[in-house]
């Protein structure tokens, strides 16, 4: 069990710098498209024509993994009504039943997307020119995976800190 | 599908993610109207056919860079250094500061975190009472949503579809109308601190320039560049994140770089969420219109409501409803589309109707029961929420003043337009 806690550990250290290094990848990389486009254009009167393109495609990866990292830090916007109404025990109760609706409902998303790209894939899409969609767009599927990923896990540990007892959890 | 859309809502209000709320309603929705659930995927990935939607993770990472630089510190003596010397001068330096603020950080609850820690305690300091500053840092906590390059305003011209640069123009004199009436309160209110004036001191305010010579250009280059339509949104957006992070990174030094992943998550943290919404509303809103609920809308109402004006009271009651459980992002994605049909046929202008609907959002960061600055506010300043509640109650009633003047005044959004 120890074993098992401190692979699930590393696991969520090596997932948390993989969202970071992305982000600040897509991120950097999207300021210098875009700031080179701008020089481009008013300096040298020239631009790239997939450049705008480009910067579309990395929003998409920036929404996608900000989101995955979102769901890791339990960040997503909910209305956030009875967490101030209700005891600890019974919210983090319900917090558990719609969260795991979450991860159903990500699940059908990433099959529902993960579909359309094999489609994309099939008609020869492209993007920036002529390159093949499948790396573009493939985010979106495997984003909302994780997310179901991760809605699972915090299904399974709000389940554990409702089990515990009441001294284990009075520690931090 | 009405026992579905019961138990949606209700999931909603249980605390269920709202993308996963709209993901399912949008399912659903197709499938009621025998439509291949394919749609959903179609219309998420049509998220990168959205122009200028880059200006919402470069605006959020620059602002989020100016919290965690020392730019409030110098903001806050820059102000005072110029309105400090007035009555009520400190609680105006609050007004303004917040409202800049927020401006370029989304309103998301950052401007209290980063201000309220300086502002709050020096007005105590200066001898007002302190239910006033808790009411009036937590109102200043959303004030400047209507001023470029706010996120709300960005996001409304990408669902909305109109001229951001419009936007921007048309938020101007309704935003300095909030500030002007919560500035003639907080005059009206400081008139009996018997605390003596500061007095106006040209070396402090020579030594605050000084002291801010780096941000001080910031709203020329992003403004100027915008209003003078010399760039588009997002190019403005990469420009200011280029200028604030050679400043506070390069030159200044106040983040580090190992500062710089922590910051570039917690902003893209907040981008992921708000984007991830937007996407899925797309599916959901396509099936409405699939559907002809707008048209629906349209017909029942036009029963009963006749005149524009009639339109427009409901429109606010309903958005101050919406604003009070609903985030404000949210809101614009899911809502706007629908009501922009409708608002055309009671030939309300797209342009106002936004900022109605922006303006009447920000209230709802301050109506329980889920307000976000209230929440920010208690926890931040460690006060009981129904302190924070009754506190802010006499701010919120000036700012529904302005926003009711916003609503049946269209010209203060359209003017700067003609």
């Amino acid at each position: 069990m120890a074993r098992l806690i401190a692979f699930f550990g590393k696991l969520d250290k090596a997932g948390r710098i993989a969202e970071n290094v992305a982000l600040m990848i897509v991120l950097a990389g999207m300021v210098i498209v875009a700031f080179l486009q701008i020089i481009a254009r008013e300096v040298f009167d020239t631009g790239v024509i997939w450049a705008n393109e480009l910067i579309r495609l990395m929003v998409l990866w920036l929404a996608m993994v900000g989101a995955v990292a979102a769901c890791r830090d339990n960040r997503h916007i909910r209305i956030d009504l009875l967490s101030h109404l209700l005891p600890e025990k019974i919210v983090t109760a319900i917090r558990i039943f719609v969260d795991l609706f979450a991860a159903v409902v990500c699940a059908v998303v990433a099959w529902l997307v993960w579909e359309f790209i094999k489609l994309e894939v099939e008609l020869e899409f492209t993007v920036l020119g002529d390159l093949p969609v499948f790396p573009a767009h493939v985010i979106v599927p495997l984003a909302f995976a994780l997310l179901s990923y991760r809605f699972g896990v915090l299904v399974i540990k709000q389940t554990l800190e409702l089990f515990t007892s009441p001294e284990e959890e009075a520690s931090p | 599908m009405i026992v579905f859309t019961i138990i949606l809502i209700l999931l909603a209000i249980l605390g269920a993610p709202l993308f996963a709320i709209i993901a399912t309603s949008a399912m659903l929705g197709f499938s009621s109207i025998d439509e291949p659930l394919m749609n959903v995927a179609i219309e998420l990935m049509r998220m990168v056919d959205l122009q200028f939607l880059s200006a919402i993770p470069l605006f959020t990472f620059a602002g989020y860079l100016l919290s965690e630089s020392n730019a409030p510190q110098r903001l806050v003596r820059m102000t005072q250094a110029v309105l400090g010397w007035m009555p009520g001068g400190l609680a105006l330096v609050c007004l303004v500061v917040c409202a800049f603020f927020t401006a370029f950080t989304g309103a998301s609850g950052v401007t209290i975190i980063a201000l309220g820690a300086i502002l709050y305690p020096a007005l105590q300091q200066d001898g007002y009472n302190d239910k006033f500053n808790l009411g009036l840092v937590t109102t200043s906590g959303s004030l400047g949503l209507l001023f470029a390059p706010s996120l709300p305003l960005i996001l409304y011209g990408v669902v909305a579809e109109v001229s951001i640069d419009d936007l921007f123009k048309a938020g101007l004199i309704p935003g300095f109308l909030m500030i002007g009436m919560l500035s003639a309160w907080c005059i009206w209110v400081s008139r009996k601190n018997t605390r003596e004036l500061r007095k106006f001191s040209w070396s402090e305010l020579v030594s605050a320039v000084r002291e801010s010579i780096w941000e001080i250009p910031l709203p020329f280059v992003v403004l100027g560049s915008v209003y003078s339509g010399f760039l588009a949104v997002s190019e403005a957006a990469a420009i200011t994140v280029v200028y604030v992070f050679i400043v506070e990174v390069l030159i200044l030094r106040e983040i580090k770089f190992r500062d710089l992943p922590r910051v570039v998550r917690e902003s893209m943290l907040l981008v992921g969420g708000i984007l991830i919404i937007l996407g899925l509303s797309l599916a959901s809103t396509s099936y409405t219109i699939l559907a002809g609920v707008p048209a629906t809308l349209f017909e029942y109402l036009s029963e009963f409501v006749s005149s524009q004006t009639t339109f427009l009271i409901l429109l606010l009651l309903f958005l101050l409803l919406l604003g009070a459980i609903l985030d404000i992002f949210s809101a614009i994605v899911l809502v706007v589309p629908l009501l922009l049909p409708v608002a055309a046929l009671y030939d309300v202008n797209t342009i106002h109707l936004g900022i109605v609907f922006l303006a009447a959002m920000q209230l709802g960061y301050m109506t329980p029961p889920v307000g976000l600055n209230l929440f920010i506010a208690s926890y931040r300043f460690e006060k009981p929420i129904m302190q924070v509640y009754s506190a802010t109650l006499p701010f919120l009633l000036i700012l529904m003043l302005s926003v009711i003047l916003i609503t049946f005044w269209p010209s203060l959004s359209l003017w700067l337009l003609r």
